[in-house]
């Protein structure tokens, strides 16, 4: 009887630790996926480029849609967007906040990220002061291990 | 008399020009999406995609709904809906109303499929007449699917103009 019961708490015990293994391993991806989306943010906001082509799966089909356009292409997303907006404005900050992953696939290889996004920046030529709020879907696929940014899609609209 | 001749053929001609206009955006407006070749709507996870497009446009409610899972998040003209219910019964009734009097022409659209999961990216343009204003805009389109259960199902929308 007592071989039952140990042998009963072994199975019960390997089964949490199993379980608290795998909620481990899930929030190591979910906060490798949160500093890709701030080095995002730092990208954007320095107009440096190195972060989208370090964590940006480069491919022919890729595109990124900024603001009711798209960008064909990891060169096109960073030469014509994102490192030119440094001498284009004199400030931009961006806020990404309330930010979910979930994660698909048996072998949880895709994820998608949601955030609210708050955009305000001044525009150097025409002094124009923005202030945007909306949303932003990021897909991620692992790829040698490593998370990689495979779409973007935001959306926003002056704040009231 | 010759005046009143030319005026009659003149009216009857911009007649026929309005009507035969009016009669090819109706025509134009009940056509579906038109996708291009290899664009990945011929896999199963396309084929979802597809038809509900087609839902929507033709205002099939039940089949549009079934195609999105319970806890869809959906990100449209500003707003957020949380549930498949949600926006069945709300913002997917005027998705349909205005859809069915706007052609849809697909610009570009690609559907990528890893496994059970897929996601999809769409750029169109829309045009027609809707409440009385004319439309042309260009609209962005961004879905994730997830297969559970051997059915391919909508987990994420993401709309903007």
């Amino acid at each position: 009887m007592i071989k039952y019961i140990t042998a009963a708490i072994l199975v019960a015990i390997s089964f949490v630790s199993f379980a608290h293994g795998g909620e481990k391993h899930q929030d190591k991806n979910k906060q490798a996926i949160i500093n890709i989306i701030s080095s995002i943010k730092y990208g954007w906001e320095n107009g440096d480029g190195e972060p989208f082509r370090q964590y940006f799966l480069d491919f022919k089909s890729a595109r990124y849609i900024e603001g009711g356009g798209q960008n064909a292409g990891l060169d096109s997303l960073v030469e014509h967007h994102v490192e030119p907006e440094k001498d284009a404005l004199e400030y931009l900050k961006l806020n990404f906040s309330g930010i979910e992953v979930h994660f698909e696939g048996d072998d949880k290889s895709f994820a998608w990220a949601i955030a609210d996004t708050r955009i305000e920046g001044k525009v150097n030529k025409s002094g124009k002061i923005f202030d945007k709020t909306g949303f932003q879907t990021f897909l991620f696929r692992k790829v040698d291990k490593n998370w990689k940014v495979v779409h973007t899609h935001s959306s926003s609209r002056n704040r009231k | 008399m010759r005046i009143i001749q030319i005026t009659l053929i003149t009216l009857a001609l911009i007649t026929l020009a309005v009507s035969s206009e009016s009669f090819a955006h109706n025509n134009a407006s009940n056509k579906s999406r038109v996708y291009p070749e290899n664009s990945g709507t011929e896999t199963d996870a396309g084929k979802v995609i597809s038809q509900f497009h087609k839902a929507i446009k033709k205002g099939h409610k039940k089949k549009a709904r079934s195609l999105l899972a319970d806890d869809i998040i959906i990100f449209e003209g500003g707003r957020v809906e949380r549930s498949a219910d949600d926006y069945a019964n709300h913002h997917m009734l005027a998705d349909m109303e205005y859809l069915a009097k706007i052609h849809t022409q697909v610009l570009e659209h690609s559907v990528q499929v890893n496994g059970d999961t897929a996601y999809s990216m769409s750029r169109t343009k829309s045009s027609g007449q809707f409440k009385g204003k004319y439309v042309n805009s260009e609209g962005m389109e961004s879905m994730v699917l997830q297969k559970k259960d051997g059915e391919w199902k909508i987990v994420h929308i993401h709309w903007s103009h």
